[in-house]
């Protein structure tokens, strides 16, 4: 899983945070998927889980944040946006403390993740940067 | 059921399919079936509710759907796991969320309720209408069809 040039915004603190959710998420998947037995990379697993929950909290904020010292006239319905990815990642994380990280649950998390994430920066975060541009903000 | 109605779902398919997986759609045709059967390996089906009703049938063969999978996360895919299955189902729900979008357009308030994986042909599903849209849609790496049985309220 890659960042690509085309998902570009044009300012640099997102697409730099962009770039490190994509490559976290990657490494995520990779160990999700690599053919070691689950009890080998559960540790690894959980980890992961932890820091992805605390960093999507972190780009969020930030693109909130830039979004509101821009003016973006869809700020609203992109911070409901945010609010739904919040709270897929955290049922995920809610149902594996109640049924435990278990590998068919983690499989499903890591597809949708994969998912949202590419959807979101390839999509939605486009938006931003049409915006930027339209205000002569970025080349 | 009104033929206007699928053309939200072939282009928000074409959409999400350019975005997510850099894959161009093309229109193969369109039949009417009075079965809404999944007919390949990898299904997805999504249930409507609002002022349209009914289900949508997402239908993928197994090499399509791993090859999919492939190209959002770059490692091979082997086996249609939790992995392969979810990633294939929110794909399917982002493409009907897009329609969804595109309906409210034309004054269709809908909703859509979570992905429904089901994995080989199957028995067939009910459907609320009597006969379903079959929409066959051809890219680079495969075809598949995109069925919608939808009846307004």
């Amino acid at each position: 899983m890659m960042w690509k040039e085309k998902y570009r915004v044009g300012a640099d603190l997102i697409d730099t945070q962009h770039k490190e959710l994509f490559h976290r998420v990657s490494n995520f998947i990779q160990t999700v998927q690599s053919p070691q037995p689950w009890e080998a990379k559960v540790e690894k697993v959980k980890e992961t889980m932890a820091f992805m929950q605390d960093y999507v909290v972190v780009h969020f904020n930030d693109e909130e944040r830039f979004q509101e010292k821009i003016g973006y006239p869809e700020l609203e319905r992109h911070r409901d946006i945010h609010a739904r990815f919040r709270e897929g990642v955290q049922g995920y994380v809610d149902r594996a403390a109640k049924e435990g990280f278990t590998e068919e649950l983690i499989q499903e998390f890591g597809g949708k993740l994969m998912a949202w994430l590419i959807m979101h920066v390839a999509a939605e975060d486009q938006k931003i940067g049409a915006f930027l541009r339209s205000q002569g903000r970025q080349p | 059921m009104k033929a206007e109605y699928i053309n939200a779902f072939y282009l928000a398919t074409q959409d999400v399919f350019r975005l997510m997986l850099d894959l161009e759609t093309t229109r193969l045709g369109m039949r009417v079936t009075e079965e809404l059967v999944p007919f390949r390996e990898a299904n997805v089906v999504i249930g409507v509710t609002g002022d349209l009703s009914g289900s949508l049938l997402y239908s993928f063969s197994k090499q399509m759907a791993l090859e999919m999978v492939r190209i959002m996360s770059g490692m091979e895919m082997k086996e249609l796991d939790a992995f392969v299955t979810s990633a294939m189902g929110e794909l399917a729900n982002i493409i009907s969320g897009n329609a969804m979008t595109r309906l409210f357009d034309s004054n269709y308030r809908c909703e859509i309720v979570p992905p429904q994986i089901m994995i080989g042909g199957g028995q067939a599903l009910s459907m609320a209408t009597p006969q379903a849209i079959v929409l066959q849609l051809g890219t680079s790496i495969g075809s598949f069809e995109v069925s919608v049985s939808l009846k307004t309220r």
